[in-house]
């Protein structure tokens, strides 16, 4: 599961995880060939992070304010979920171990969460925060690292792990003593899919959205899928993943994007059990019908017991993973 | 004070003296920078305003931007935790002109990253259009958006990139260069017109959106949504009655919306019982959300209006004045499907943009689609323009009063075209002014006026409404020639009700109760009372104030013409009966609205009411005839009472009954006779 630095301006897994898949993702030979004019194509920046829309059969004229629509969405749900920012929800959450009154949005994505903890078998846990904490502050008095952080100060932590000892009802969401929460793992995806639906409801039928996550709608059923390449981590002999999509999402999720060290042996991604940077796979790919759940999935994948992958993935039939192991193998599940 | 002289002296001590105080300013560009920070500037002002921004202007002089120091506006700090300074140029359009890194100290110079490096990502931020954080280009080759992050330096490049953004940003909207309108816009909610569902749905006054199960078999939720406050909307909707109600528990420009629902998904759910509020409800515009809560809410039965679905869930719920929520925007309404039984929870959201019909101002999306600066007229030209006809007729009352009251002397010496005159200028007053064109003045006028100077007055506001701000301007000015009686005794609707009201009494051969002078004399003050009270509970409230206003029934009575909770209408109904038999009951004991002009009041220049050296000492006639019983016993007429009717000049100018005239006239006809010698006396003597 993912940590994230609290108020840190802007180092965080998404930034750094972005730019990477900046380069490499979503090419749009499929959607301009069957377009009636050149699809209209936003490149800026969203959640802090490079981000992208692409509006097929868009008028340029309606362009501008349909883009500011979009990223209305994002800055009204990131006062909600972002960590980096002091006055959001969350970050009123954390600082006081409650929350009054939170919104429709924060209360939905929060028992979603949950619910995505109870179906991954605690792999999905949005309580991980306090081993950040201590990994942050073990790397910002060793920058060598050593070993990583005492493992006595580990296992503190993950005492205070657990998403069961939230309590969430609409008038206020509670923390158990010591608890922290972090939605990195998952706002990007809700937030990706947020974007999407309101592009729908304004009569989108065929759009590209990359807000930290990827979710298309369309293309039309004639033209060919929209096609994503997912880049590979550095020093895995792979290469780039190329998928078409088809109304689905993709997310990725990748330890290297958020290292304390160089060698990348410690990063954000802490399994909830044992506390440790998860190190199984370089990357972990979902395609899913939603960016909330393609997002979710690939953080759980990323840092489970890899026996228990087959089963997870059974309880989520719309979903397809791709796991990129250090060696440059692939496994699919389910099998391609 | 009568606002618009008041307003005058105050713009004139107001002119100088109202530059704001720079700030900063001490940061000076040299040539070579600003060539690169904002390309073909030609003077720069100092660093002012918050967020500090200098004004650039080009080469023709005009205003063309704005350059910015991050560090100055949004502290920005690199990767080693030191300050980091940017200056970035921004046009009026709100795009980056060029962006020039004056201060860092990152250590990635360190290890092999030049500052040139640096120089060069930081100066390809030109061109990034701020209001859409990125570019809009058509086709595949959209343009890099941003500079290409600097190898092995990625944290100082996003470091910097944010800064740089959020700074520029900050600058740009603070100075409406992106396009947001920072006023909302000004709603028509009077207007009524009778109109049916399909007619409120066809032209969008109503929106409504059907959801069916993923499988497309279930009805999941048909829901509509609409701006209730509107009259055409929300009194259509509701009825009147409870439109009313709604409207009188509203707060001036709070806004109330409908949401009406039927299918398998209830909208309300069941915990704002226990909770206050409805955890599966929210309106959401632009970046803001707006939670429903149980304050204000109004449950509604049944929709009254032809041709409505069946809806299993209906309510109205308000949103708060100072929740920033722009009626005239672009908003939606969001319902969480919990997903019970099959299917995962869902979002599902309705838009809803008010038809421009409602919208006295320009909306704010207009606005926001097009970002180009321009000069929009002000609000208030455009409700004047949306109110010509009413501004013309109330011109021509206006005119015709004023031509009444300067040849009152050919007018009152004709008895019968001056009782008729008065009848029918009174029932326009009523019918028109009062009913029709909402022009009825209140104390509250006065107390927001009061305020206003205290805080600093903007004519914009006053401007709002043509009628009021025409009706004030004159009465401002009568006040200061002839008194507060031309208001009162002419132009206020519930005066005229009382008068007319009192006609029709004394036509019923109603008893009048003639109050003793001594008695009547000392109930006067009641109403400076009530008014001094009023003016003291608005400094501590304005709130309480208003609700004391109440004291007045003119909103009872003009714009929500009795359809109100019983209280008020019993009240008002109790004084329109002691009119009945005390003629302008109100008026003369209660009404603070007319003793806040009779203060300022004793300033006026003119007396235009004539007397005669007997009156008083003669002849009580004029003071048995004055309606509101203005007149002493000792003759004068008291101007702080007196509505200027004219009635004791009617008296005065006829030789039947005002006894000095009467005998003079006596006295002429005897003189005639005798030169004549035609007097039938005479002849038999």
């Amino acid at each position: 599961m993912l940590g994230s630095p609290p108020f840190s301006p802007l180092v965080s897994r998404r930034r750094v995880l972005q730019i990477v898949a900046c380069g490499a993702a979503a090419v749009l030979t499929g959607a301009r060939a069957h377009a009636r004019t050149p699809p209209i194509v936003w490149e800026g920046t969203a959640l802090g992070a490079p981000a992208r829309l692409i509006l097929v059969d868009e008028s340029e004229k309606t362009a501008s304010a349909t883009v500011r629509a979009c990223l209305d969405e994002v800055e009204r749900l990131e006062r909600e979920f972002s960590l980096y920012r002091p006055d959001s929800a969350l970050s009123r959450l954390n600082a006081n171990g409650a929350l009054e009154r939170p919104s429709l949005d924060f209360l939905h994505l929060l028992r979603l969460s949950v619910a995505f903890g109870e179906r991954t078998g605690g792999a999905f846990d949005i309580s991980v925060q306090p081993l950040w904490q201590v990994y942050a502050d073990h790397f910002a008095t060793h920058p060598d690292g050593g070993d990583g952080p005492p493992p006595a100060a580990i296992k503190e932590a993950v005492s205070r792990v657990g998403y069961q000892r939230l309590s969430i009802r609409s008038e206020r969401i509670v923390l158990a003593p010591g608890m922290a929460v972090t939605l990195n793992g998952i706002a990007q995806g809700y937030i990706t899919d947020r974007v999407a639906e309101l592009l729908r409801a304004r009569g989108y039928a065929s759009v590209l959205v990359e807000m930290g996550e990827i979710r298309a709608l369309g293309p039309a059923p004639a033209a060919p899928p929209w096609s994503v390449a997912v880049a590979v981590p550095p020093h895995v002999p792979a290469d780039p993943l190329s998928l078409p999509l088809r109304d689905g999402a993709v997310a990725s999720s990748a330890g290297y994007a958020t290292a304390f060290d160089p060698a990348a042996r410690f990063h954000h991604l802490f399994a909830p059990d044992t506390g440790a940077s998860a190190q199984r796979f370089a990357a972990v790919t979902v395609v899913a019908p939603q960016a909330t759940l393609a997002d979710a999935l690939s953080t759980a994948l990323f840092v489970a017991q890899p026996e228990t992958l087959p089963a997870m993935m059974q309880a989520f039939p719309s979903a397809r993973a791709i796991l990129t192991l250090p060696s440059g193998r692939r496994l699919r599940i389910p099998a391609a | 004070m009568p606002p618009v002289v008041a307003a005058l002296l105050l713009m004139i001590t107001m002119l100088p003296g109202f530059a704001a105080a720079a700030e900063g300013g001490a940061r000076t560009l040299s040539a070579a920078e600003l060539e690169v920070v904002f390309p073909g500037a030609h003077a720069v002002g100092p660093f002012e305003g918050q967020p500090a921004a200098a004004a650039v202007r080009g080469k023709d002089g005009r205003h063309a931007g704005y350059i910015l120091s991050t560090f100055d506006t949004v502290g920005s700090t690199g990767y080693s935790g030191k300050p980091l300074d940017v200056l970035v140029g921004v046009d009026l359009a709100g795009v980056i002109t060029g962006a020039l890194l004056v201060r860092q100290t990152e250590p990635i110079l360190v290890i092999g990253i030049t500052e040139d490096d640096l120089r060069r990502y930081v100066a390809g931020f030109a061109g990034i259009n701020v209001a859409l954080r990125g570019t809009l280009a058509a086709g595949a080759a959209a343009p890099q958006a941003y500079p290409d992050v600097i190898s092995g330096a990625s944290i100082s490049s996003a470091v910097i990139r944010d800064s740089i953004v959020r700074a520029a940003t900050a600058v740009a909207g603070s100075r409406g260069l992106l396009g947001r309108a920072s006023a909302a816009a000004r709603i028509d909610v009077a207007s009524f017109m009778p109109a049916t569902w399909a007619e409120l749905v066809a032209d969008g006054s109503v929106t409504c959106r059907r959801f069916t199960q993923a499988d497309g078999t279930a009805l999941l939720l048909d829901l509509c949504a609409a701006l209730a406050t509107p009259a055409r909307i929300g009194e259509n909707l509701l009825g009147k009655l409870a439109h009313n109600r709604l409207g009188a528990a509203l707060g001036p420009d709070d806004q109330a919306i409908l949401i009406a629902a039927a299918g398998l998904v209830s909208v309300k759910g069941t915990a704002f019982v226990r909770s206050g509020r409805f955890e599966r409800l929210q309106v959401v515009q632009g970046a803001e959300t707006f939670g429903l809560t149980t304050a204000g809410y109004v449950n509604i039965e049944a929709l009254r209006i032809a041709g409505a679905p069946e809806f299993r869930e209906i309510g109205v719920f308000v949103i708060p004045a100072g929740a920033g929520f722009d009626a005239g925007a672009p908003w939606r309404i969001e319902v969480l499907a919990p997903g019970e039984g099959a299917g995962e929870p869902a979002i599902l959201s309705i838009d809803y943009t008010l038809p421009a019909r409602y919208v006295v101002s320009p909306p704010s999306s207009a606005a926001a689609a097009e970002p180009a600066v321009s000069e929009a007229a002000p609000l208030w030209q455009e409700t004047w323009g949306g109110r010509w006809a009413a501004i013309v007729v109330l011109s021509l009352m206006l005119l015709v009063l004023t031509t009444a009251l300067v040849f009152q002397e050919a007018v009152v010496r004709r008895p019968a075209l001056y009782h008729r005159f008065r009848l029918a200028y009174l029932t326009v007053t009523l019918v028109w002014l009062g009913w029709w064109a909402g022009g009825q003045l209140s104390v509250v006028n006065v107390l927001t006026f009061i305020h206003s100077l205290m805080t600093g007055f903007q004519w914009d506001f006053f401007l709002l409404d043509p009628v009021i701000f025409i009706l004030w301007g004159y009465v401002a000015a009568a006040l200061l020639f002839l008194g507060r009686g031309v208001y009162c005794g002419w132009l206020c609707p519930f005066g005229a009700l009382q008068e007319l009201i009192s006609e029709a009494a004394r036509l019923l051969r109603l008893p009048q109760i003639v109050v003793p002078f001594t008695l009547h004399e000392r109930l006067w003050p009641i109403k400076y009372v009530a008014f001094l009270g009023l003016f003291a509970v608005s400094l501590g409230s304005t709130r309480l104030a208003f609700l004391g206003a109440e004291i007045e029934p003119f909103k009872t009575v003009m714009s929500m013409t009795f359809l109100r909770e019983w209280p008020f209408v019993v009240y008002a109904l109790a004084l329109l009966l002691a009119g009945l038999f005390i003629e302008r009951f109100f008026c003369r004991y209660l009404c603070p609205l007319g003793a806040a002009l009779a203060i300022p009041a004793r300033m006026r220049m003119f007396e235009w009411l004539k007397r005669r050296p007997q009156c008083g000492r003669e002849c009580g006639i004029c003071f048995q005839r004055c309606p509101v019983q203005a007149i002493h016993p000792e003759g004068q007429i008291n101007p702080n009472e007196c509505v200027h009717c004219l009635n004791c000049q009617r008296v005065y100018a006829d030789d039947t009954l005002c006894p000095p005239l009467a005998a003079r006239r006596k006295r002429r006809e005897r003189r005639e006779a005798l030169t004549t010698g035609a007097g039938p006396t005479l002849g038999s003597a």
